[in-house]
């Protein structure tokens, strides 16, 4: 498990914890907006009233006199609710209304004030007893009546100031909601995708650790976890089997270098014999050179077959007339098949081109017109024939050598293409046993197949190459 | 000749001067590419044989600045990498010839010899001439002793390889490489079936046989 401060560096954490931000802020924003218009909203209405009774207490005083506006103070004052009302005298003296104590500035100078003030009542009338003092604080209008009087009219915005209070407790418990649920969510994700990551990074730590054969695993769901997943799979069967091959090859290697290792060194010690005279000497030396020179071929052709199978730069792609090339072995060959009593044919389609190697490719065909010719020599003697082709597919482009020779039986004509395997029959034949498997690694090279036939009799060799 | 050697393999470099001097050659060995380069600049070889990979500087960065310098000098580039791309790349940097390690003494001394220009015929000759046997390369006609001879377009080409080369030792891998432009395998006795049948080409009935077989090398043309 992670320690907390590695858990906040990884990418999907800080990603939850960016998200998160991002919409608190934006939470914030919104809420403080609504608070600020309600409030302005509420103060403006305030302000309306205050003017509205105003308006109407000064004409009660034009037209009705003092006790006129005395009763409709009185009565306005009685209300229950947030209204303030203040009737003085000439003098400013308290006549009547709830609010007793103003300062003498607002009482003798009309304008708009607010003030704290010492609540005389609670609103409340259902509630008994003795008056209980609170603080509140007021907004008013103060006016001088056209009889001379003092009047002033207000709202105690204590109640107005609890209602900012609300929005801003509802405010608060939002924030907090949300800030609660987009950690749990964003946690949640979090931790979904750190523990897929984590499955990956253990599975490659046991890789690494030795087990090749561990893979990831694939879940149901195909997200892209899981797309990410196959192809570290897929990556990992290439590895494991091309790994194969190396130990395979090195296997092999040791034990069919290590033969002809020990005729090369056998042949330079007969040469060391002190009973040998010069032409012995002579003959055993030339006996290893002509083994080193078989040593040499093998090794050449080995790494030509690492490098096909390694898959060769791209470098040495080019786009290839394979006809020619073909034609060209053919070619080459035709006079050693005439010679030992075989034909050579050709069914060389023109101009058959294929992005390809052609080194690799020309390898290939001379590896199988060599084999082909190899066993129909060791044939008893009769009519060896041998067929080249190549034609275009539809989906890429065929070489087909067949011969009508001895043939392979069905069971080994897999396992022949390894390296190094060579039937019974071919033992005592020159060869390295490396042919086919060049021959197979380079089909592979080029994405294509190479597989043996039954030619009924003989051998239909078969390359096919796709189109790119 | 006169040959420079930049290998740094002491105990290949002292089997190379020893087989050389005995083939009748002059070599002076450098040790390492800054010594080699040096001797190059200084001195007048007919070939230099490089190794490509040295200490202190490269093969290829040696022929690339004798290049530049305008030192035409031919050289044969050795090394163990014998990928195509290798080897185009050591032609590429002014290199002549490209010999693949391990390699038979008789194939280096053959292509040095083939390579040396003292003794080169003119690249511009349109007819080579060895005995009574021509070969003219615009008409395309080879006569022997005034008689027309009859050749496929590739035993032509041979013909012409061999010919441009008079006198000197042609290996099976040269031909392969020159006439066939082939730098893979094939079993060697492929190429001994064209010689023979282009030597009952041209020598056929004849008292002096034109078209030698070298034991352990490879082929020659000469009177």
């Amino acid at each position: 498990m992670r320690s907390l401060p590695q858990l906040l560096r990884t990418t999907s954490v800080r990603l939850t914890a960016t998200f998160i931000l991002i919409f608190v802020v934006f939470s914030v924003l919104l809420l403080g907006i609504i608070a600020w218009q309600a409030s302005i909203q509420i103060q403006r209405q305030q302000t309306a009233d205050i003017d509205r009774e105003v308006r109407l207490l000064q004409r009660i005083d034009r037209t009705q006199g003092l006790r006129g506006i005395a009763v409709a103070v009185q009565r306005l004052a009685n209300q229950p609710g947030p209204g303030i009302y203040y009737l003085g005298d000439r003098a400013g003296l308290f006549l009547l209304g709830n609010i007793t104590d103003v300062p003498d500035q607002i009482i003798f100078e009309p304008g708009v004030y607010s003030f704290d003030y010492e609540r005389p009542r609670p609103f409340d009338p259902d509630e008994e007893g003795e008056a209980e003092r609170t603080q509140g604080f007021a907004v008013v209008r103060s006016v001088e009546l056209a009889s001379g009087l003092r009047l002033i009219v207000g709202r105690d915005v204590v109640e107005r100031r609890g209602f900012t209070a609300i929005i801003i407790q509802a405010f608060l418990f939002g924030v907090a909601g949300i800030l609660i649920f987009s950690l749990v969510a964003g946690g949640l994700t979090a931790r979904r995708i750190l523990r897929r990551i984590d499955t990956i990074g253990a599975t490659s730590a046991k890789i690494m650790s030795g087990n090749l054969s561990e893979r990831v695993p694939v879940t149901p769901r195909n997200d892209e976890f899981d797309g990410l997943a196959t192809n570290l799979n897929a990556m990992l069967d290439r590895i494991e089997q091309l790994l194969q091959g190396l130990k395979e090859v090195t296997d092999n290697v040791a034990h069919d270098l290590k033969t002809p290792l020990t005729r090369l060194r056998n042949q330079a010690e007969s040469a060391l014999r002190p009973t040998a005279d010069d032409e012995q000497r002579r003959q055993a030396l030339e006996a290893t050179i002509a083994e080193s020179e078989k040593l040499i071929r093998t090794f050449n052709a080995l790494l030509m077959i690492a490098r096909a199978e390694a898959g060769a730069p791209s470098g040495a792609f080019a786009e290839v007339d394979i006809s020619a090339v073909v034609a060209d072995v053919a070619d080459l060959y035709t006079p050693l098949a005439e010679d030992s009593g075989m034909s050579l044919v050709t069914r060389i389609e023109p101009d058959v081109t294929l992005r390809s190697n052609r080194e690799l490719l020309g390898q290939a065909v001379v590896n199988l017109i060599d084999n082909a010719i190899k066993y129909l020599a060791s044939e008893e003697p009769r009519e060896g024939r041998i067929e080249v082709g190549v034609e275009r597919g539809v989906a890429g482009v065929r070489i087909v050598v067949s011969d009508n020779g001895p043939g392979i039986q069905e069971e080994d004509r897999q396992r022949v293409l390894q390296r190094f395997v060579r039937l019974e029959k071919s033992r005592t034949e020159p060869g390295s046993g490396l042919g086919l498997a060049l021959v197979d690694a380079t089909a592979r090279l080029h994405g294509g197949t190479f597989r043996l036939e039954d030619n009924a009799p003989g051998v239909r060799a078969i390359i096919e190459l796709p189109a790119r | 000749m006169k040959i420079l050697l930049v290998e740094d393999d002491r105990e290949a470099a002292s089997y190379l001067i020893q087989a050389l001097d005995e083939a009748g050659h002059v070599t002076h060995h450098a040790a390492d590419g800054e010594t080699g380069y040096a001797m190059a600049e200084s001195m007048d070889y007919d070939v230099l044989i490089i190794d490509r990979m040295l200490p202190r500087r490269d093969g290829i960065s040696i022929v690339e600045t004798l290049r530049t310098n305008g030192d035409a000098t031919p050289v044969l580039i050795l090394s163990a990498l014998g990928e195509v791309d290798d080897r185009v790349a050591g032609l590429r940097a002014g290199g002549d010839d490209y010999l693949v390690k391990p390699y038979a003494f008789t194939e280096l001394l053959a292509r040095i010899e083939v390579l040396a220009r003292r003794s080169s015929p003119s690249e511009a000759a349109t007819v080579y001439e060895v005995g009574g046997l021509s070969l003219d390369r615009l008409s395309r006609k080879v006569e022997r002793d005034g008689e027309a001879i009859l050749l496929q377009p590739r035993e032509f080409r041979l013909l012409e390889y061999l010919m441009k080369n008079a006198g000197k030792v042609v290996t099976r891998t040269m031909l392969l490489e020159n006439v066939w432009d082939y730098h893979f395998d094939p079993q060697t006795n492929v190429i001994d079936v064209h010689m023979s049948r282009l030597r009952g080409k041209i020598d056929k009935g004849h008292a002096t046989q034109l078209l030698q077989t070298v034991r352990g090398a490879g082929y020659m043309i000469r009177d």
